[in-house]
């Protein structure tokens, strides 16, 4: 299961909600106890999507070699990513799937007309077939 | 040589270490050792045809090796590769609302 604190948290829900009607994407930083992921600090990250992003983001490889950088500097672990579906559910999509990476959780947050509505947390396979959901907490 | 940055949730691949350092002239040697020493990380990077996963970038310090010489990019000693998924997607296709908590009427 993956656990977001209360700081990271309102930072994730801010950015979403400061990009809608656009999505939004970031990593998320933390740490691990036994079974559980705790995202201790959400890093906003560029769109780098090269078109209209209401509906598509995408995250350059060097930001995220940049973010996990910066989990070890500060003695955390980079161990998911966020990103938000305005004025749509927060499943994870085909698209999602088929630009997923398995090595992380995902958290989708669904901003419905500009506010949160609700999240959830997915973790896709490797060979990007499926992605079960993962326990959120928040 | 170099030391290659393992990414927090395939640590449990390399007994838990967040960088190993592996021999090979190259990037392509590199990865080769790596995964040689950790075979149950060798899924997770490359694919039914031994070619890096889709979703694999691999960086020689700052720089992606799809602009250097790719596998055969030399690898000297004090050079780190980091292995960088490529990460995109959205909701495409799909757009509805759903109702809002507490409104009445359902879907607005």
């Amino acid at each position: 299961m993956i656990r977001i604190e209360p700081e990271p948290w309102a930072a994730m829900v801010a950015h979403a909600r400061a990009s809608y009607p656009d999505e939004c994407c970031g990593a998320m930083l933390g740490s691990t106890d036994g079974d559980t992921k705790i995202v201790r600090q959400a890093m906003a990250l560029e769109n780098a999507f090269e078109g209209a992003q209401a509906a598509r983001y995408e995250l350059r490889p060097a930001d995220l070699l940049a973010a996990d950088k910066a989990a070890r500097e500060r003695h955390m672990n980079l161990i998911g990513i966020y990103h938000s579906h305005p004025d749509c559910d927060a499943y994870f999509s085909i698209t999602d799937l088929r630009n997923s990476c398995p090595w992380y959780s995902f958290v989708v947050l669904s901003i419905q007309e500009g506010e949160f509505h609700h999240a959830n947390c997915f973790l896709p396979n490797a060979d990007q077939t499926e992605a079960p959901k993962e326990e959120l907490t928040y | 040589m170099a030391k290659i940055l393992i990414p927090t949730p395939l640590r449990q691949f390399t007994a838990k270490r967040d960088s190993v350092t592996v021999p090979g002239a190259t990037v392509g040697e590199v990865l080769a050792a790596l995964t040689t020493e950790f075979p149950d990380l060798r899924r997770q990077i490359f694919n039914d045809e031994g070619k890096l996963r889709s979703f694999v970038n691999v960086y020689l310090n700052d720089e992606d090796i799809r602009y250097l010489g790719k596998d055969a990019t030399p690898a000297a000693e004090g050079d780190t590769l980091s292995l960088v998924p490529s990460i995109a997607g959205g909701r495409w296709g799909r757009r509805f609302r759903l109702p809002t908590p507490g409104a009445r009427g359902g879907l607005r």
